[in-house]
């Protein structure tokens, strides 16, 4: 799979406008009915190799996703990217905008930046609704600008229907590789594509992995685990996993599972339609209102697809995750799960045998003499 | 407050003596009235605790003070220990470490016994959102339902829409408390409160007005060990009469020739949380350098909207309206260039030497704009700066001799400065 900046490379070939968005849920529907080519800016570990330019503006203690975030704005975004987008979805993002504005006006490189606040409070209090609906109608007002149309309730829906259908995908492919389909090394790979590649190119690609996996279950008798984390491990240890003799029989990531487990009903009003989307949204930890639904929908999940193993994929210091492993390692105990906790940090992705290591342990204990191997 | 016989040194004189007697009383007076059945609200620090005031019989702890208290008087290590065993990993916030592994263990090793148990937890996010993620440990612990203040970020003024929204937001927050205490809300004593509080956070800058006069009247660590009460007795009496004898008594000091760092050479700003495990190594160790960090953005701030150093007067009107507009008194809630116009404001009110940005692992969000910060100081105002790397809260993650290392570095750069 070609990196992040390449696959940028070829769609700014293409003339299209690309709008780099901050992770985690931006509004890529809406951006999408501009005319624009939204990004999410994340699922660059194996793909930013120095983070030099980072370094002059964040200390190491930031995560790796803003890191490779900066480098990557700070570096190129003035050839690549032609605005910026952001969300306060966490703490350390929110600080990320004035400094990476005065990077690139240091380098006479400055880029429109599009910036929301969605209510971290629930949606079902009226005023945080209309809060919303207010921030959407101004980000509509800002997006008219910067592109010289008119929003269109038309384009709006088909670029809805689009997003949906990618969604729907997802949850298929995902589901081939939790019945031992697919490998959901692969999976994961081609989900994650889907935050650097336009989605009606997204679309194809996921159908035809779809069409490939066929109907033959080759490793469903595998031990169930079940991932979580803001970004998967890198690829070479979700094929470790596989190799060892698991399955991934579901995830709770945010790049992945997160991301489109949720499909609000498709409308042709943006309003609507958010609201809908973040009030309804998959558990994440980043959506404070959503916390209390997680361990619920977590042990659903275990229960409903057999899980035997759960697998934390911690993304170093990031707080928000952080906060709920104890919790949540109490309830799976409780379920008889298994739970192995890896912590992944910038400097790991150079040193992965003693996470390979951890993971055919954990593999071994669940097989308990079982065949495991892969099928 | 320190004297001029000890440089620096902390010695109490009659304020620090009132201080310590209101951060007693205030803690005992808490676990008192809770055990008589008060309505106990556990706050995040900038949640507008003078609303409480308005009720007939609501107290409320902050835990974030109560952990920076552990950690001043030495058992941040042993808390966060504690919660370390429980799984919360040691990346995470010292204060909220210390703060659950007391609450974990029924207060043992806490100064004050921790907190009584809460009837209702409210979080804010325009600190820092894992105060609500802390929070939410409690609520799911305890079954203690938990609101959460949604305060928008400013990168510039508070704008009209998030103060109405801030607005809303407090009446959801009332008729919390009145639902689930029985409990009227009087907006009268909740006016009188605030305007305590307004005069309150006046008394508190004419204190720190003090570190505008050459040698220093003040150090930072003085205002961090003052700020307690804004924490434990906001909108109360006792906290502007406090206040207004500690700048009463700072001024008799100044102009009786008492200083804190009577050879005083070097005037440094300090940038972050107060290394509560240092307060006394530290201006002890500066002091005996001639060195006094007279400012901190921690306590310049308080009291002041965005970007600004003068205090934010109450006007006798909505107090509700006050505290909404005030919802940014810290400097965390604010972006780069609000944080910089303050700093430079402060800089060049009390002709500031040096800048020493502290990096701290458990605040990201203060901490995560200060490389640039420092830079934009320095390039703009051509002020020595230097980075530390502290904890505020957890001694094992800091190393006094590399952080002098730095400081003594600094005074060298501010020496060759002036020798330009």
């Amino acid at each position: 799979m070609k990196g992040f900046p390449a696959c940028l490379e070829d769609l700014k070939a293409q003339g299209r406008t690309l709008v780099g968005c901050f992770p985690l849920y931006p509004p890529l529907e809406l951006l999408h009915s501009f005319g624009l080519t939204p990004v999410v800016l994340w699922g660059m570990r194996e793909d930013i190799t120095s983070l030099a330019l980072s370094d002059r503006h964040l200390q190491p203690y930031a995560c790796g996703v803003a890191r490779c975030l900066s480098e990557l704005v700070i570096s190129r975004g003035h050839e690549l990217l032609d605005a910026l987008f952001m969300y306060n979805a966490c703490d350390t993002l929110r600080n990320l905008p004035e400094i990476l504005q005065a990077a690139l006006i240091r380098d006479g490189r400055e880029l429109p930046l599009f910036r929301m606040h969605i209510p971290a409070v629930p949606l079902e209090r009226p005023y945080a609704a209309s809060y919303l609906k207010d921030r959407i109608r101004l980000l509509v007002r800002e997006l008219e600008a910067f592109t010289g149309r008119p929003f269109s309730q038309e384009r709006f829906l088909k670029s809805v229907s689009l997003y949906s259908r990618r969604r729907r995908l997802c949850g298929e492919l995902e589901k081939a590789a939790a019945e031992g389909r697919f490998s959901f090394a692969d999976c994961a790979g081609i989900i994650l594509a889907g935050s650097r590649m336009p989605v009606e190119d997204h679309i194809p690609a996921l159908e035809s992995s779809i069409q490939s996996a066929g109907g033959r279950d080759v490793g469903g008798e595998r031990p169930g685990v079940m991932l979580s984390g803001i970004l998967p491990p890198p690829m070479i240890l979700l094929e470790t996993l596989e190799h060892s003799g698991l399955r991934v029989a579901a995830n709770d990531i945010a790049a992945l599972k997160r991301s489109y487990a949720y499909q609000p009903a498709e409308t042709d009003d943006p309003e609507t339609y958010y609201e809908d989307f973040y009030r309804n949204h998959y558990p994440c930890t980043t959506i404070l209102p959503s916390a209390d639904r997680r361990v619920d929908t977590i042990r659903r999940i275990v229960r409903e697809r057999d899980v035997k193993g759960f697998i934390f994929i911690g993304e170093k210091f990031c707080e928000y995750e952080y906060f709920e492993i104890p919790e949540m390692e109490k309830m799976l105990r409780n379920e008889g799960v298994q739970v192995l906790q890896l912590e992944m940090s910038m400097d790991d992705i150079l040193n992965l045998d003693a996470y390979r290591t951890r993971i055919e342990a954990f593999s071994e204990m669940l097989c308990q003499g079982r065949q495991c191997k892969e099928a | 407050m320190s004297s001029e016989k000890s440089p620096g040194k902390f010695q109490k004189n009659t304020s620090g003596k009132r201080l310590s007697g209101i951060i007693a009383n205030d803690y005992l007076t808490l676990h008192r009235r809770a055990s008589e059945g008060a309505f106990v609200v556990w706050i995040a620090i900038i949640v507008p605790a003078e609303l409480f005031n308005g009720f007939e019989n609501v107290v409320y702890a902050v835990p974030e003070s109560h952990a920076a208290l552990c950690a001043g008087k030495g058992a941040g290590r042993i808390l966060c220990e504690k919660a370390e065993g429980s799984g919360y990993s040691t990346d995470l916030c010292s204060y909220a470490r210390i703060d659950i592994g007391t609450a974990f263990d029924g207060g043992k090793d806490s100064p004050t016994f921790g907190l009584p148990r809460p009837n209702l937890l409210v979080s804010n996010n325009n600190n820092c959102s894992l105060l609500v993620k802390w929070f939410d440990v409690y609520h799911r612990a305890w079954n203690v339902p938990h609101l959460v203040l949604d305060i928008p970020f400013c990168y510039e003024d508070q704008k009209e829409s998030d103060f109405r929204y801030i607005m809303e937001q407090f009446g959801t927050l009332i008729r919390t408390i009145e639902e689930m205490s029985g409990q009227k809300f009087d907006i009268e004593k909740a006016r009188e409160s605030v305007k305590l509080s307004s005069e309150a956070l006046k008394e508190w800058k004419r204190f720190l007005s003090f570190a505008a006069h050459r040698p220093s009247g003040i150090t930072a660590f003085d205002s961090f060990v003052q700020m307690a009460p804004i924490l434990t007795s906001r909108g109360s009496r006792q906290l502007l009469d406090h206040y207004r004898m500690l700048a009463d008594e700072t001024e008799e000091q100044v102009k009786s020739g008492i200083f804190p760092v009577p050879d005083e050479k070097y005037r440094l700003l300090w940038d972050n949380i107060a290394p509560w495990h240092q307060l006394r190594k530290m201006s002890g160790r500066l002091a005996d350098l001639g060195a006094n960090i007279t400012s901190a953005s921690y306590t310049y701030c308080i009291g002041a909207l965005e970007g600004r150093y003068d205090p934010y007067m109450f006007d006798g009107g909505d107090p509700l309206a006050w505290l909404a507009r005030l919802q940014n008194f810290s400097v965390c809630p604010h972006g780069l260039n609000l944080r910089g116009k303050a700093m430079k404001e402060v800089i060049a009110k009390n002709a500031i030497d040096g800048v020493i940005f502290a990096s701290n692992r458990s605040c990201k969000v203060y901490s995560l704009m200060q490389m640039d910060q420092m830079r934009h100081i320095r390039e703009e105002l051509g002020i020595p700066c230097i980075m530390i790397d502290v904890d505020h809260a957890d001694v094992r993650k800091y190393s006094e001799e590399t952080a002098f290392t730095r400081l003594e570095a600094l005074l060298e750069m501010i020496e060759s400065r002036r020798a330009q």
